[in-house]
Order: structure tokens, then C-alpha cells, then sequence
């Protein structure tokens, strides 16, 4: 653990590393790795991998599949259906990931009513572990018992039944409040504005959730989608957000989209100083930024209320909106990020100056927002982005020059260290959500492991591994998988008292139109053909 | 052990099931099960009754009409498929795991896909598609919607419980939070519609625009261009008076939350997609920026069953295609029916294989027929709501020998 350029001999049993064994034990195989860059298996902590929104996305997209014929051990699985890297299909997306040495992602974005189709549709993603956020905050159960000033303990008893019940390992809110106020026909909703018919703001709900997340005990704070996403002089939401939880940590997501002004003739302009500078201030916040990287994509988000005003930017010109169940929404709106485009190459370099200018890896995360910002398959040139300044200004200098114009890029001579990409990317994640035994290469962790050629070109080096380990396995060599497994789901499942599910009885036989009993995933509806099981992170 | 119950043969025990009959997927539904009959008793749902009391017949297998064993059977099938350079899997009446494994099997046999419902729902689909669409869900439904507008359909020849579920409510055991359910107002649009289930519990007649199905697609263009604030000249359209349109946006524009509901099987005339697409607009027009606007509006899609929505839902994320209807060549059909006995296949001059339900009765004898569990019936399972937004577990609530469609389908893979 924590070890930055250490020349070492690393040793695994039965999928774990252990210490060095005794000298008269057997070494059955061993891999010459003198002179690579060894890391454990990278863990991407927020992408849109599976349920009903990437579903519609890809349902909705048909352009964007195309038909690649796949070579054996993938063709075992995979169709002749190859996808584009902004829909993958479930199989795509578990190979692209081990390919580039993921071996765990995180859907952020669980709607509790759909969970089961996002596990459904992880169970169908082979080589890496998965898990995901369960979404709170805009359910009517929820919004019920805050207005009417329930106490903390009843609101932790729910939070964590809805852990249990949708096996997610961690909580997200999106739009706090606003996904249901856009159900009363309301079109924005600022921190500290009354959600209409609850007389409730973000504000309330931020607070009540950060503290039920924390009471509990589960190591991944509140995942924050800010509300206002996208809107010019979002900023100041996102300012004031990092305050609303009194101290209590919270994870404000995709943080490029909340980190805009409205300074020059555009009326839209960079805040990412303002932004970083809170970050490095406020040492109870993290942030991942939500990247965006220039190409066709699709954006898919429970933010049912800011996606119906993206919606007249779509582009192919099509879009779902969906109001969900009395638990939440989606909107799905296809997006082309130009490089000529003053916002669009604006808000490509805003997610750099904030990844340049946050001081601590530990508390900033490398995402795209998959699909969001960009496919998830991009990282490996985000990551030459971050350690290349060269790279970046000849990039940044193609840029609409009026963008080039607002943005103080070229002036940031940061260059992220390896060391600073294996936190962001793999400890600092492990970290955040909980984690223990993966992340890092100790005694004991689990032999998830990711082998590089040292390359000056860094986006060859990170997008080719020589070698995938999982779980001890090896799954990948030379960039190409060599054997299909299919990853276990991480899952936090707090104590609580069952008594909460005596007013949520009466409330789904009332309100809802199934039974309670139905909303909750058994353990063995994942582990269901023998190929996934579930592993627990709760003390 | 999903069932509890008593042992003894001659002891009936009751249980909770969801049922698949049709898209609503109704989990209320309590059977009285005594050895393998079972009785429906809480719903008088047809379409319920109908699917919980098959009886279970004949189990065995068959070769060309003959009995024969499970082994030879499965061994006959691959056969088949071996000689075979692109079967077609039709009918894939099933849920979640059974169309997963019948699509590793396509896979492996350069087969292709089509439900039997492909052609209504290649009308929704070319709708999402082209334009996409803002909808809502059931729960939502029954809790908001203050204006149900039926398109070209009545909705219970489909979907029997959608008035009882879902719009008039008895407030005691089942209310909704933010409107007073039986001041809901219902429109119906179209012909011949039983219209008996949208009278209020105050006996409130619905409102009422007669017109034939093939003036639909006109007499809904006029409603989008009212929505979008036209002036027409016209009076009437294909019969209707235009004050009679007028009067329907108004309420449209008036409602805290209105539905817009069609049932793409109804919509059964060439371009059908148009007239969804219609629909699916004026919808997106009522939910404009505006402030004048006091409400929301939300498209729904109803109808589906036979497992339509699962098949197309676990078609899009293992393929990144979602289900279409294109006329397939192929050189052998394989059918699936697990949940309907009365589906059958259109006749063939092609080897036929059928995997399906065990009550089934042939008009074109099969060259392989393996009778397979119904999920939620003789087999646990999973299904997507009509909506898609719900995903719900089915119980095996029957003793029975059949095998399960996954199970076959991997056997017959592993002798390919």
C-alpha cells in the first residue's frame, strides 16, 4: 500500500495477494514483469452501465451501433453486434473496460423501483465487478416523511432499507427535489426554492440524507447531483451545496457541468477557479468532474427536469423524458460535443482546469460521466489530457477561439504523476466507496491487477495493459482478453430496524401498484446461473 | 421454496402471484393451489382465470407427433439446427432467462429473432427512434393523472384491471396522492369502444370522440395543430366537429397532469407510427416552456403481453438492437410459446421446432416438440411491466416435471 515506484515480487493465492510464502511452498506460474508499471485494477466510481435509461439510450440510437466480427474467447458471448463506445451493449461494456484495466465499475444512477433491470443488465456485463447507487430524494415516501418533519431515525431506517432492498452499495441524489417538483410543473429549482407542493427545498433534502448516509456507516457519502446541471451560473448552486450538509462529507458528481459562469459577451464562462478553490477548502466534499471530450455521445440522467431543457439541443434531434413510478425520472438527450462549438470547447476546458487545479487526489476522480461527458473509452486520452502539458495546449490551441479566449488553461503547468493517476483511479476509489480489499496491491487485497509497458505516450500506455489480472486470473494479455469472467456485485447493507417497513407497507398498498414485497432483489436473483454473488461491505 | 404450502394433498394453501397474462403484470393476485389445479380468487380477470387454471396435460416430447425421450428430442432439435444456416426464433414468448438463453442460441446458430408481437411493436419503436417521446409510468398514473385520453382503444380488451388499478379507486385500500380519483375526467377517441369502464364511481358518463380508425391519424394531426395554437378554417374533420377538438385541447391544456394513452396493436392501419407520432408530439407541445402552463402531460404505451416488453428490454442491452420486424429469410423455425398454448406458429414449409407451452395443439405437426415450463406458473422467473420501468419476480407455484426453457436451450447449444 502506498507504494509509489517500488521495485517488489507480488503473490497470489486463490485470488488473493498474499505475502511472500514460506520458501518450501510451490510457486506454480510466474509472470517476468521487470521493468513494468504494475497497478491494481482500475475502479471506475460513477458510470451509467446499466438500467433503464442507458437501455432507452441504446433502444433509441440504433445509428449508433455498428457490426464488428469478435475473435474467440469473445465471440463466445459477444455478437457479431458490436457497439459504439457511447451505448455499449452489456458484453462491450465489460470488455472495453478489462481491456483498458478496469476490473469494477459503479452505476451511479439506480432508480429503486428499476433496480432490478440494472442488475439484471450487470449480471450480463462480464470481466468486471459492478455495483451502483440507489437513487433517493425525489420518491414521494421520502419527500412524505421529511415534510412532514419525521424524525432522522425514521429516514435512516428508510435509507438504509432502500440499501438492502435494491442492493446498492451506496446513496445518490439527483436534482435534489427537482425530478418531482418538474411532475408539478415546475421548471427549475434552485438550493434554497420551495419544491411547490412539498413546501420542502434541496436544501432539507441535501441535509437529511448527507446525515442518514453518514449515520449509518457506509463508507460512500451522499453521490450529489447538484441541481441547475448545465445552466449558465450554476456555479453558485454548486458553492452553496458544498455548505448544506454542516459538515458531513458529500460527493458532488460530474462536477464540470455545475462549474459555470456567466461572465463575457456568451453569458457563459468557466468557474472552475471558483469551484477547485472550494474543493481544496472544504475537505468534507469529493468531486469527480464528468469530462466531456469532443464526438458524437448520448446523455442519460435521472434529471428528468434540466434533460426536458437540454432536450432542444439534442442532437441526433430525438429525446426521452420520463416521469418514473413516484420514486424519479430520466431524461435521455444524444449529444454532439464540437470542438468549434464556444460552449462546448469552454466546457472541455473547464473539467481540465478543475482536474488541474484540485490539490488532492484523494478527493478528485477521473470520470466522463459514461456517456455523458464521453464514452468511458476515452480515459485512456483523458489521461494523456492530465499527464502531458504539451499534449493539452496543442489540443486546447485547436480550439473555438473565443473559448480559448475565457479559459485559463495554458497557464496551468500541472502535470498528474503516475503515483496521481493510481489514487485517483484506483485507491482514492476503493477508498470512497468502501472498497478495503481493492485499490491497491497490499497483503490481502484482492488480485485485481493492471500490468503497463512504461510509454511516453500515455494514452497507448493506458489503453494496451500487457497484462489483466481477476480475482487472480489472468484475463487479459497484450490488450486482448484471454478469458471471459464475470465479476462479483459490491453491495453495503447497514443494520436497520424492520419496523420501517410497517408504514411503507401501508404506503405501497395505498399509493403504489406493487407489492412491497416485490420491490426488494433477493440475494439470490444475482447470483442467479452461478455467475454473479454479492459481496457485503458493511462492518 | 417459493410456495408455502401444507403438504397434505388434500389441504389447499393460498398464495400471492404476479400474473403475466397481459402487460400490467398485476402482483395481487391470490390463487388457491390444490396439488397442480389452481384457482383464481380475488380478480374475475379473464385473461388472469384463463392463464392460473391451465390444466398441466401431456408432458412427454414429441418426434413428428410420436413421443419419444427428452434426450432424443433435444438431440433431434440440434440436429435440425446443425443442417440449418439461419433459423428463425419466433414467436419468444417468454421472460428475461428464457429469451437470454433462446438468444445465445440464435447466436451460436446464425438465427435471428422476431416476437409475436414484433409488428405492433415496430410501431412504437419506430416512434422512439425517429422522434423519442415523453411518457410516464403506471404508479404515476394513478397518483396524478387528472385527464385520461383512450387513443383508438378502450384499453381493457387489453389490459382488464387498468380502470380498476389505476384510475377509479376506492380511497381506502388504494388512493391518490395528488388528484381526487373519481373526478378523473376520461376521453375516448376512436370506434366501437367499450367505453363502460371510464363511467366514474358517481356514474359520470366519459367523453366521447366517435370517429372510425382509419380518420385517427387525421383527427389527431387536427389536435396537435390546436395544441400548437393553429387557427383552422375547417368545421369539421372526417365528421368531428372542430369545437368538439377544441373542447378536448382545452381540457388537455387545463389538466395539473394529463395521459395520453394508445395501444399500438389497436392502431392497426398502414403508417400507424405517424399516428403515435402525433400523439407522442402533442404531448411534447403541452409540456413546452411556458408560462401559462399550469400542468404536465406524459404519453403512455399500453397493452403487451407474452412477454413482448421483456424480449425487447434484454434484446437492447445484450445486443445494443432492440427487437424489429423485418421479414427474415430463414431455413427453419424455431417457436416459442411458453405462456400461451393458443399462439402457434404460421405454417411452414421449413423444419419446426417447438419449444412451448405443453398444452399446445398443432395444426402443423412439429418436427420437435418440447414442452417447457410457464414461467409463473411451473417456473420461477423475471418480467418487465408494459412500461418498462418495473421488473417483477414470478413464482413457480405448481409441482411439475417440465424443464425450463434455459435448460433446454443450453442443451441443445451444447450440441451444436
Amino acid at each position: 500500500m502506498g507504494a509509489d515506484g517500488v521495485v517488489q515480487d507480488i503473490y497470489i493465492r486463490n485470488g488473493k495477494i498474499i505475502a511472500k510464502p514460506a520458501s518450501h511452498e510451490k510457486i506454480s506460474q510466474t509472470f517476468d514483469l521487470a521493468g513494468k508499471i504494475v497497478m491494481a485494477g482500475a475502479i471506475d466510481m460513477h458510470s451509467h452501465i446499466g438500467g433503464g435509461k442507458v437501455n432507452i439510450a441504446r433502444m433509441m440510437l440504433p445509428e449508433f451501433q455498428e457490426t464488428k466480427n469478435y475473435s474467440e474467447p469473445e465471440a463466445h458471448i459477444c455478437t457479431p453486434n458490436c457497439s459504439h463506445h457511447a451505448t455499449p451493449n452489456t458484453s462491450d461494456t465489460g470488455f472495453r473496460y478489462i481491456e483498458m484495466g478496469y476490473t469494477a465499475a459503479f452505476e451511479p444512477a439506480i432508480l429503486p423501483i428499476n433496480a432490478r433491470q440494472a442488475h439484471l443488465e450487470m449480471a450480463d456485463t462480464p470481466m468486471i465487478d459492478k455495483g451502483g447507487y440507489a437513487m433517493l430524494g425525489n420518491d414521494d415516501y421520502f419527500l412524505r416523511l421529511l415534510s412532514s418533519n419525521a424524525d432522522q431515525k425514521a429516514i435512516n431506517d428508510y435509507v438504509a432499507w432502500t440499501l438492502h432492498a435494491t442492493q446498492a452499495i451506496g446513496i445518490k441524489v439527483v436534482n435534489p427535489g427537482g425530478i418531482s417538483a418538474f411532475k408539478f410543473n415546475q421548471r427549475r429549482l434552485d438550493l434554497d426554492e420551495n419544491h411547490s407542493h412539498y413546501q420542502i427545498s434541496p436544501r432539507q433534502i441535501l441535509k437529511s440524507l448527507s446525515r442518514a448516509v453518514h449515520d449509518l456507516g457506509i463508507a460512500k457519502p451522499l453521490h450529489v447531483h447538484c441541481n441547475n446541471l448545465g445552466a449558465a451560473g450554476n456555479f453558485e448552486t454548486t458553492l452553496n451545496t458544498m455548505g448544506a450538509s454542516d459538515g458531513v462529507p458529500m460527493h458532488l458528481t460530474h462536477i464540470q457541468f455545475h462549474s459555470y459562469g456567466t461572465e463575457g459577451d456568451k453569458k457563459f464562462s468557466s468557474a472552475a477557479a471558483q469551484i477547485s478553490e472550494a474543493l481544496n477548502r472544504n475537505k468534507h466534499i469529493t468531486a469527480d468532474v464528468g469530462q466531456i471530450l469532443f464526438g458524437q455521445t448520448v446523455t442519460a440522467s435521472g434529471d428528468s427536469m434540466m434533460q426536458h431543457l437540454n432536450a432542444k439541443l439534442a442532437n441526433p434531434k430525438k429525446s426521452v423524458i420520463m416521469d418514473i413510478e413516484c420514486d424519479a425520472g430520466c431524461g435521455v438527450v444524444p449529444f454532439k460535443y464540437r470542438d468549434q462549438n464556444y460552449v462546448n470547447a469552454l466546457q472541455w476546458a473547464i473539467g481540465l482546469e478543475i482536474f488541474l487545479s484540485v490539490e488532492d487526489p484523494w478527493r478528485i476522480f477521473l470520470t466522463t460521466d459514461h456517456p455523458n461527458g464521453a464514452p468511458f473509452t476515452s480515459y485512456p486520452h483523458l489521461i494523456r489530457l492530465l499527464m502531458d502539458k504539451s499534449f493539452r495546449n496543442d489540443a486546447f490551441a485547436k480550439l473555438n477561439l473565443d473559448a480559448q479566449a475565457m479559459s485559463n488553461l495554458t497557464s496551468l503547468n500541472r502535470e498528474y504523476s503516475l503515483y496521481e493517476i493510481a489514487i485517483m483511479t484506483r485507491a482514492g476509489a476503493a477508498k470512497l466507496i468502501g472498497l478495503n480489499d481493492r485499490g491497491h496491491l497490499g497483503a490481502g487485497a484482492a488480485a485485481d491487477i493492471t500490468i503497463y509497458t512504461d510509454q511516453s505516450d500515455r494514452e497507448a500506455m493506458f489503453a494496451k495493459p500487457d497484462y489483466v489480472f481477476k480475482d487472480g486470473e489472468l484475463v487479459v494479455k497484450d490488450g486482448k482478453v484471454v478469458k471471459v469472467v464475470w465479476g462479483k456485485t459490491h453491495t453495503a447493507k447497514p443494520a436497520f430496524d424492520i419496523g420501517v417497513e410497517q408504514g411503507l407497507k401501508q404506503y405501497f398498498d395505498k399509493y403504489h401498484t406493487i407489492q412491497l414485497d416485490n420491490f426488494k432483489i433477493s440475494n439470490d436473483e444475482i447470483a442467479e446461473d452461478g455467475r454473479g454473488g454479492i459481496i457485503n461491505h458493511t462492518n | 421454496m417459493e410456495i408455502t404450502q401444507d403438504n397434505a394433498p388434500n389441504n389447499p394453501s393460498t398464495t400471492i402471484v404476479t400474473c403475466p397474462a397481459c402487460g400490467l403484470l398485476c402482483d395481487n393476485v391470490s390463487v388457491e393451489i390444490k396439488q397442480s389445479r389452481i384457482r383464481v380468487l380475488n380478480t374475475a380477470c379473464p385473461k388472469s382465470i384463463q392463464f392460473f387454471e391451465q390444466a398441466l396435460s401431456d408432458d412427454s416430447p414429441k418426434i413428428n407427433g410420436e413421443s419419444t425421450t427428452l434426450k432424443q428430442a433435444i438431440s433431434h432439435a440440434a440436429s435440425l439446427l446443425k443442417a440449418s444456416k439461419n433459423p428463425l426464433f419466433a414467436g419468444l414468448s417468454t421472460d428475461v432467462q428464457g429469451f437470454r438463453a433462446i438468444y445465445n442460441l440464435a447466436n451460436k446458430t446464425n438465427g435471428n429473432l422476431q416476437h409475436i408481437n414484433a409488428q405492433s411493436m415496430a410501431r412504437n419503436m419506430a416512434v422512439l427512434q425517429s422522434s423519442g417521446w415523453q411518457t410516464t409510468t403506471l404508479t404515476e398514473v394513478k397518483n396524478r393523472a387528472d385527464v385520461i385520453v383512450c387513443i383508438g382503444t378502450d384499453i381493457i380488451s387489453h389490459n382488464t384491471r387498468f380502470f380498476e388499478r389505476f384510475v377509479w379507486l376506492n380511497n381506502q385500500k388504494s388512493d391518490a396522492m395528488f388528484t381526487d380519483s373519481g373526478k378523473r375526467e376520461v376521453i375516448y377517441i376512436g370506434e366501437n369502444l367499450n367505453t363502460k369502464a371510464g363511467i366514474s364511481p358517481d356514474g359520470r358518463q366519459p367523453e366521447s370522440v366517435n370517429c372510425s380508425k382509419s380518420d385517427l391519424p387525421e383527427i389527431l394531426a387536427v389536435l396537435r395543430a390546436l395544441i400548437m395554437g393553429k387557427n383552422l378554417k375547417a368545421q369539421n374533420v372526417a365528421g368531428i366537429q372542430i369545437s368538439d377538438l377544441i373542447a378536448v385541447a382545452d381540457k388537455l391544456r387545463q389538466a395539473k397532469y394529463a395521459v395520453l394513452a394508445w395501444i399500438a396493436k389497436d392502431l392497426d392501419f398502414p403508417h400507424a407510427a405517424l399516428t403515435i407520432q402525433s400523439i407522442t408530439e402533442t404531448v411534447t407541445l403541452l409540456n413546452q416552456n411556458d408560462s401559462n402552463r399550469t400542468g404536465r402531460a406524459a404519453g403512455l404505451s399500453l397493452g403487451g403481453s407474452d412477454g413482448d416488453t421483456s424480449a425487447n428490454n434484454a434484446s437492447t442491452w445484450l445486443s445494443g438492437f432492440s427487437l424489429n420486424n423485418d421479414n427474415i429469410e430463414h431455413d427453419a423455425l424455431v417457436w416459442i410459446n411458453s405462456f400461451n398454448a393458443k399462439k402457434l406458429p404460421e405454417k411452414t414449409k421449413h423444419p419446426l421446432i417447438v419449444l412451448g407451452n405443453a398444452n399446445t395443439k398443432f395444426e402443423q405437426t412439429p418436427d420437435v416438440f418440447i414442452p417447457v415450463t410457464t414461467p409463473g406458473l411451473d417456473c420461477s422467473g423475471t418480467l418487465f411491466r408494459v412500461d418498462s420501468a418495473v421488473i417483477l419476480p414470478l413464482k413457480k407455484i405448481r409441482e411439475n416435471n417440465l424443464p425450463t426453457l434455459s435448460e433446454i436451450a443450453r442443451q441443445i447449444e451444447g450440441l451444436l
